[in-house]
């Protein structure tokens, strides 16, 4: 694997606001250690997460960040906001005198990149910020991390963001799974609170985490229910209902629904250490892309996942093997996790039916094919987790994958990050012969190559131009104009042509990252981006075509 | 605990000595006869008792009754009446009054609690004209035992005075307490009572000091809950200072220096009036009680004995006059002008520049201390002790915070110089003097040495005028009280200067300048606004023309007049409501209404709980527009462009400071204009008139028809003869355009309007906005004769009045041939104008009035600002601070968007500091963002 700085010694991770997050570093935590023993890594967390990362292995030091204070101060006014300046001074100086000689920003907020850039930590592995406030993104991976999440492109992405976080940093050995230690005194609540459940029936102890980050992907409370009558009736299941006092809204009825000695409502009633205890001692989790999936897949309990509305299980699905993952099929998904939605279609998609026969299946072992009949694979992608050779999560179908129409995109696309950003000898062996069957996607392609070799024709000019002293400032602007002209065509192509969204975006994102004040300089590197485009366009052919 | 007791005895002694004394003159307000003391308390018991309902099912308790006043009135209204006083002589006399009635119960107090009450026993406490003169310790006291005796939500009503704290001794049970309003409220609110309202109090007589800054009030308090909180506690709470420490001797049975005082000038009235008895008597009192008075009394004194007996004056030496120049021939006068010359050349160049006046006002007298000044027989140090009496104010002086913190001192007053000497031997600061006059300043010279003194001022200023250099925004003013007393009027014009120039500098309050909907003061706000923004203040304006098409299309649905007046109050509600929210959400400290603003009591009210000054600037007729007789009360100040009558009326109606100020002109706007020809084709014409056909307009411009005239502006009829001379279809003109007309006009005719007479007003006063502007333009104007020119331009030389048609008939036909002359007129109106009359200089007049009235409140209001806790807070970091500064007066809000908008939308290289508050900037953001999202995602 290529690597930018294999070697580290004091490391900093900025992760700073998100459960989920953290426990996604844990691969990259551990690989890091693994890599460079004798590395010190210390984390920067909102405070709320701080008891979250003591239960991490192999970090060294928590350092907290109280923004909720903080935002308080500044939403007092006045004085408040020297009080909060103040805060960051000394928080600041806090980070200054640790001397990290490596970051890995894992957020790409504003505010970190701000914060980064006030520490001055000299290598970097995630988002920081130039001397104006601009962001960079040094990383080729971490640049791809922000285009994979951009715009359509989600639907051309397989890597899951767990890896291409690793790959930021540099990170090649790794556990294949999520890593999070349960101290015994939280596996012995955890113990005594299912002791206490009194549960009747002797089956599987099922969780099911039934709240959501937001309400579009969250599956309704009926359906669950449903569900659960059916492991109850079926597999003489014990179930827990797990989540936080907050989703309590969503748990009450689900429990009032079904009216069962053998479902226990354990949500508000565990910290997070508890939690994973219960989900430790479960069999399977039935969950949404949550945060207690993460656990679950920490804990190495399998996971039976629904990735609705905005999910996207190849970004964010449970990081280890043999879990579930079931996607939708649905022309507006996945969506914009920003926005939300009134007329949630892709919940109908899943059945209660199916996903406790595929419970069932779980139960009794890995799933490697699943009945024919038991989803409608026009509706719903079941896959399976797995990794591949070189160590990447990976998902493979259970569902026919003639289904998944993205798919060759997909497939063609890992290789061409795990080829070009990563180093790795993929072959070229490819997904299909989509450019041949479909003469007018290759058509786009030539175009955007076209461009590429057209942006590499005018650096050349442009250099030969300010090398000659004498040449007019008139066509040194004609250039330049011409240069802008390419640039806003190459970026256009990736709004009018989707599936060629994650390379214009990954060309936009290095340009946005060029530094310097010489002009010799900064066409050189403006050249290596041109060259680049076109180099991964044709890649990209190559793996679409064979 | 305080030992309230000891305090207490001193009171009942105090009372009861004076009740014996004359109980009309010290509990009574001095009436001629008991009937007239019965009057008051039934005036007063009404005032103080006002909206208390159902008072025959109530129990009262007249806190302070002294012999009664009150509680006659109070017996005949309320089921149980109770009258408590710690001076046992003043309570058998009530008793004596009053006599036998079941429904009253009298009591002697101890002076600092009500023991004898049981837990909520009572519905009704008042105290009138009693509190206020009883410790700030033991009023405390007082107020929490006054909620423990009353019922829940039980009403508590004081007489009080609010505005300036005055430097009283601790135990000093006669002089007026005077707290800061915000103080009394806190400190209500901590003994348990939620304050309704506090008022003025307003009697038929002065029982206010605005010279002082000292308001008589009644507030309202109802009982909300029982406190728990320490008397002492709340008495920090009322008067955060503390009183000073005594210097009179526990127990010791002596009256206070204004004891003292009071009882001489009541003696001087009972001589005056041919009771030499009782005067004598009197004098006696203070002989007996008030001998260690420090106050000068001599001359007072003497006038009295003169008075009694007849006898000639206390020996007065006046400065002997020489043949030529009676002091300056002095040995010791030469010496002190040398050492003047040497620190203070121009002081010394005025005396030497001007002759002794020699009128007789100066008189000098020798004391033990040294020689003292009288100056029109006020003497202007202690008649007796100068030096010691200067020291004692010194110390007094000094204690006062305002002056603590100062950089420097600026003592008003010189007198004898024995102040000075005495601040500057007790403090290191930089002090200067000033002297308003004169002769004063040249007897000191000519009867002290003062060498030794001159090389340690900083400044010395002698003389009337005030010029900037007086003005030194660094230090603090203390006024010497006998030169205060002396020159009354120069006094207060150079406090209103000096707080003013220094509110300006200093205070840098947020002001919101409210216009109305529409009409001639609609630019004059935009004018005011502006001119605030040139005079570098925070400013923001409401401008509500744009409600205006609103309010004019209520006629279209509703044609039933009385609803119409209905629904405009509803929209003028609405308005006001708006000005609310919007001053809540960016908080003004003043605000500055137009005539006919839109907004309601209400609203006023409202601004003014939360502290913000209210101010009105009645730029209309105030007999043609009425509706400040509802509305004068809300407003703190009021600035008229009338005087006399109009003045009293407002104050009459309520208005808290009423001021004269006439409008102005903008000198940007209303300026020469350079013309095009086809421009002075267009507007051009030998006479021309620019405003509204008001009735006596068309009366005289009718007969006008016959000369080369043209009329510009709305409301004029279509009929003859104006059908030609209108112009252009008598549209609205923009300022723009009508400043074209005044410079393309030979004669520009300018006649107040009036719908009553015919042509000119002869009662018309004021002076309106268009005579500024034709002046600031330079244009020639004939203007009818107003009462208030005279004061603003010199008719005959800066423009040219008439008094009727036929007078303006034969200036016009004088004038139209004379373009010279008229130039020379013009250009002299446009000098003045510009020297006197701009909306700057009439803002800045405006501004040095509120805050030399309001200087203390505004400070303390800046200084407990969020910006002002901001600036402090960030002191300590250099860049930040300046960041804060900038954006405060920008008028940005105390605020992170505020201090990071340049930065955003800037570009190069971000400062470490930058960098922090775009940190922040995108933190709060963030966090906001997650938070909305996270609500709405939820969903």
């Amino acid at each position: 694997m290529k690597k930018r700085f294999p070697h580290k010694d004091k490391v900093l991770l900025v992760n700073i606001t998100r459960l989920g997050d953290m426990l996604q570093a844990t691969p990259t935590v551990a690989g890091m250690k693994l890599e460079n023993p004798n590395c010190k890594i210390s984390v920067v967390v909102e405070k709320q997460f701080e008891s979250v990362c003591r239960l991490i292995p192999h970090i060294d030091e928590v350092i907290s960040i109280d923004l909720s204070m903080t935002v308080r101060a500044l939403t007092r006014e006045g004085e408040g906001i020297v009080d909060a300046y103040e805060y960051l001074s000394d928080f600041v100086n806090e980070l200054r005198s640790r001397k990290f000689d490596y970051c890995l920003n894992m957020s790409s907020s504003a505010y970190t990149a701000m914060l980064l850039q006030l520490v001055g930590i000299k290598r970097n592995g995630g988002w920081t910020s130039d001397e104006e406030g601009y962001r960079v993104i040094e990383s080729e991976w971490a640049r791809l991390f922000a285009t994979s999440v951009f715009h359509q492109n989600r639907q051309f992405n397989s890597l899951n963001l767990v890896d291409v976080f690793r790959c930021s940093a540099d990170v090649e050995r790794h556990p294949d799974h999520l890593v999070i230690d349960v101290p015994e005194k939280d596996m012995e609540y955890a113990r005594q609170m299912l002791a206490d459940a009194k549960f009747t029936n002797r089956g599987p102890i099922i969780s099911i985490q039934a709240g959501a980050s937001q309400g579009k992907r969250q599956w309704a409370p009926e359906n669950f229910v449903k569900l659960i009558n059916l492991l109850l009736n079926k597999l003489h299941a014990r179930v827990v209902l797990i989540g936080s006092a907050k989703e309590m809204n969503i748990i009450q009825p689900i429990k009032d629904g079904c009216n069962s000695e053998n479902v226990f409502v354990a949500a508000g009633k565990t910290d997070i250490a508890q939690l994973a205890g219960i989900l430790k001692q479960s069999s399977l989790l039935i969950t949404g892309d949550t945060g207690p999936m993460h656990i679950a897949a920490a804990v190495k309990t399998p996971v039976l996942s629904m990735f609705l509305a905005s999910a996207f299980g190849y970004e964010t699905g449970p990081y280890g093997k043999d879990n579930l993952v079931l996607q939708p099929i649905i022309g507006c998904g996945p969506c914009n996790p920003n926005k939300s939605c009134a007329r949630p279609d892709c919940h109908f998609h899943l059945e209660a039916e199916a996903v406790a026969a595929l419970t069932e299946m779980r139960l009794n072992g890995p799933v490697h094919s699943i009945p024919e009949n038991l989803v409608d694979p026009r509706k719903v992608i079941v896959f399976n987790t797995c990794f591949d050779q070189y160590g990447f999560y990976h998902q493979t179908h259970l569902t026919p994958a003639k289904y998944d129409q993205l798919d060759p995109y997909r497939t063609a696309y890992r290789k061409l990050w795990l080829d070009d950003l990563g180093g790795y000898d993929v072959g070229t062996s490819g997904s299909g012969s989509l450019l041949r069957t479909a003469p007018d996607l290759g058509n786009d392609l030539t175009k955007v190559i076209d461009c590429a070799n057209e942006g590499v024709r005018l650096i050349g000019e442009l250099e030969r131009l300010v090398k000659d002293i004498a040449s007019p400032p008139l066509l040194l602007g004609k250039v330049n104009d011409e240069l802008t002209e390419l640039d806003r065509q190459i970026e256009q192509v990736g709004y009018h042509i989707p599936w060629l969204g994650p390379l214009t975006r990954m060309f936009v994102f290095a340009k946005e990252n060029i530094s310097g004040t010489e002009a010799l300089e900064l066409a050189s590197q403006m050249a290596g981006v041109y060259s680049d485009l076109g180099r991964r366009c044709r890649k990209l052919g190559t793996y679409l075509n064979n | 605990m305080k030992d309230y007791a000891k305090i207490a005895r001193l009171m009942k002694s105090d009372w009861d000595r004076r009740i014996s004394h004359d109980y009309r003159f010290w509990m009574s307000d001095g009436y001629r006869d008991d009937e007239a003391m019965w009057e008051s308390g039934e005036r007063d018991f009404q005032i103080i008792t006002e909206g208390i309902q159902q008072p025959e099912q109530k129990s009262i308790l007249d806190l302070g009754c002294g012999v009664g006043r009150l509680l006659k009135a109070a017996v005949r209204r309320y089921r149980h009446v109770v009258g408590l006083d710690v001076s046992e002589k003043a309570v058998e006399r009530a008793g004596k009054f009053l006599g036998e009635n079941p429904a009253l119960t009298l009591m002697v107090g101890n002076g600092y609690d009500l023991r004898e009450f049981p837990d909520a026993s009572l519905d009704v406490v008042l105290s009138f004209a009693a509190l206020t003169s009883v410790p700030t310790d033991i009023a405390c006291n007082y107020l929490k035992e006054i909620n423990r005796v009353l019922k829940a939500e039980g009403v508590f009503r004081l007489q009080l005075y609010v505005g300036e704290e005055q430097m009283v001794e601790a135990t000093d049970t006669l002089h007026l307490r005077c707290y800061r309003e915000e103080n009394f409220r806190r400190a209500a609110e901590a003994a348990g009572f939620a304050v309704e309202w506090v008022k003025e109090l307003i009697l038929p007589f002065k029982v206010s000091f605005e010279e002082i800054g000292v308001v008589a009030s009644i507030a309202s308090l109802r009982k909300v809950k029982v406190t728990e909180t320490p008397a002492e506690a709340i008495s920090v709470l009322l008067l955060p200072s503390g009183e000073m420490q005594t210097t009179r001797p526990a127990e010791e049975p002596s009256g206070s220096d204004l004891e003292g005082w009071m009882a001489l000038k009541y003696a001087e009235e009972l001589a005056k009036s041919g009771d030499a008895a009782r005067a004598a008597e009197t004098l006696e009192y203070v002989e007996r009680y008030c001998r260690n008075i420090t106050i000068d009394t001599s001359d007072l004194l003497g006038r009295i004995i003169s008075t009694i007996d007849q006898k000639p004056k206390s020996p007065v030496v006046q400065v002997p006059p020489a043949p030529s120049s009676p002091v300056a021939s002095s040995e010791l006068y030469e010496k002190n002008l040398r050492a003047l010359r040497d620190k203070f050349p121009k002081v010394a160049q005025l005396l030497e520049g001007t002759q002794p006046s020699g009128n007789g006002e100066i008189e000098t007298i020798q004391t033990a201390d040294g020689p003292v000044i009288f100056f029109r027989g006020q003497c202007l140090d202690h008649p007796q002790k100068p030096a010691s009496g200067a020291a004692q104010w010194v110390k007094r002086t000094l204690s006062e915070k305002r002056i603590h913190d100062a950089k420097g001192v600026l003592i008003y007053g010189f007198g004898a110089g024995y102040h000075v000497e005495a601040f500057l031997g007790a403090d290191a600061r930089k002090i200067a003097a000033l002297e308003p006059d004169v002769e004063v300043f040249r007897t000191a010279l000519a009867t002290r040495d003062l060498t030794a003194l001159f090389p340690r001022l900083s400044a010395l200023h002698i003389g009337p005028s005030i010029d900037d250099e007086v003005l030194d925004g660094t230090s603090e003013l203390a006024v010497r009280p006998q030169s205060q007393a002396a020159q009354p009027k120069h006094c207060a014009e150079v406090r209103a200067q000096f707080y003013g120039s220094r509110g300006l500098n200093l205070l840098q309050p947020k002001i919101a300048v409210m216009g109305p909907l529409m009409g001639g003061t609609l630019p004059i706000a935009y004018y005011t606004s502006k001119a605030l923004v040139d005079l570098k203040q925070r400013q923001r304006l409401y401008d509500m023309s744009g409600y205006k098409p609103g309010y004019d299309l209520f006629d279209q649905f509703i044609f039933d007049k009385v609803r119409q007046v209905q629904v405009q109050g509803q929209y003028v509600e609405m308005l006001s409501q708006l000005i609310l929210d919007s001053v809540s959400e960016k908080p003004i400290d003043i605000l500055i209404c137009m005539a006919l603003a839109p907004i309601n009591f209400r609203a006023l009210t409202e601004l003014r709980k939360r502290g913000v000054i209210t101010v009105l600037w009645f730029v209309e007729d105030y007999l043609r527009f009425t509706h400040w007789q509802s509305c004068a009360k809300y407003f703190d100040f009021i600035f008229t462009i009338q005087k006399g009558p109009c003045i009293d009326a407002l104050k009459a109606a309520g208005a808290g400071e009423v001021h004269y100020l006439p409008v102005g002109f903008d000198p940007i706007l209303h300026a020469p204009q350079t013309l095009t020809p086809q421009e002075r084709e267009r507007w051009g014409s030998p006479i021309s008139f620019v405003g509204a056909g008001y009735h006596n307009r068309q009366q005289t411009f009718a007969s006008l028809s016959g000369l080369p005239f043209k009329i510009w502006g709305t409301e004029w009829p279509e009929c003859r003869p104006f059908d030609r001379m209108v112009q252009e279809k008598g549209r609205r003109l923009a300022p723009e355009e009508y400043v074209k007309i005044f410079a393309a006009t030979d004669i520009n005719l300018n006649l107040h309007s009036s719908t009553e007479r015919d042509g000119v007003d002869p009662t018309g006063d004021f002076i309106n906005p268009r005579t500024f502007e034709l002046a600031g333009c330079g244009a020639f104007q004939l203007v009818d004769e107003r009462s208030l020119m005279t004061e603003l331009f010199e008719p005959g030389k800066e423009l040219i009045t008439f008094s009727s048609t036929n007078d303006l008939k034969d200036k016009i036909g004088y004038y139209l041939n004379r373009p010279a002359e008229r130039r020379q007129i013009a250009d002299r109106a446009r000098e003045r104008a510009l020297r006197e009359h701009t909306y700057v200089q009439r803002l800045r007049q405006m501004l040095s009035m509120i805050y030399s009235s309001k200087f203390e409140e505004l400070k303390r209001r800046a200084d407990s600002s969020a910006w002002g806790r901001m600036l402090k807070r960030a002191e300590p970091h250099p860049e930040l601070s300046q960041r804060c500064q900038a954006a405060f007066e920008r008028g940005d809000e105390p605020n992170l968007d505020g201090l990071v908008a340049d930065v955003i939308a800037g570009k190069g290289k971000l400062t470490e500091t930058e960098q922090k508050l775009m940190f922040l900037h995108h933190v709060r953001k963030q966090i906001i963002r997650m938070a909305v999202e996270e609500g709405r995602l939820k969903q």
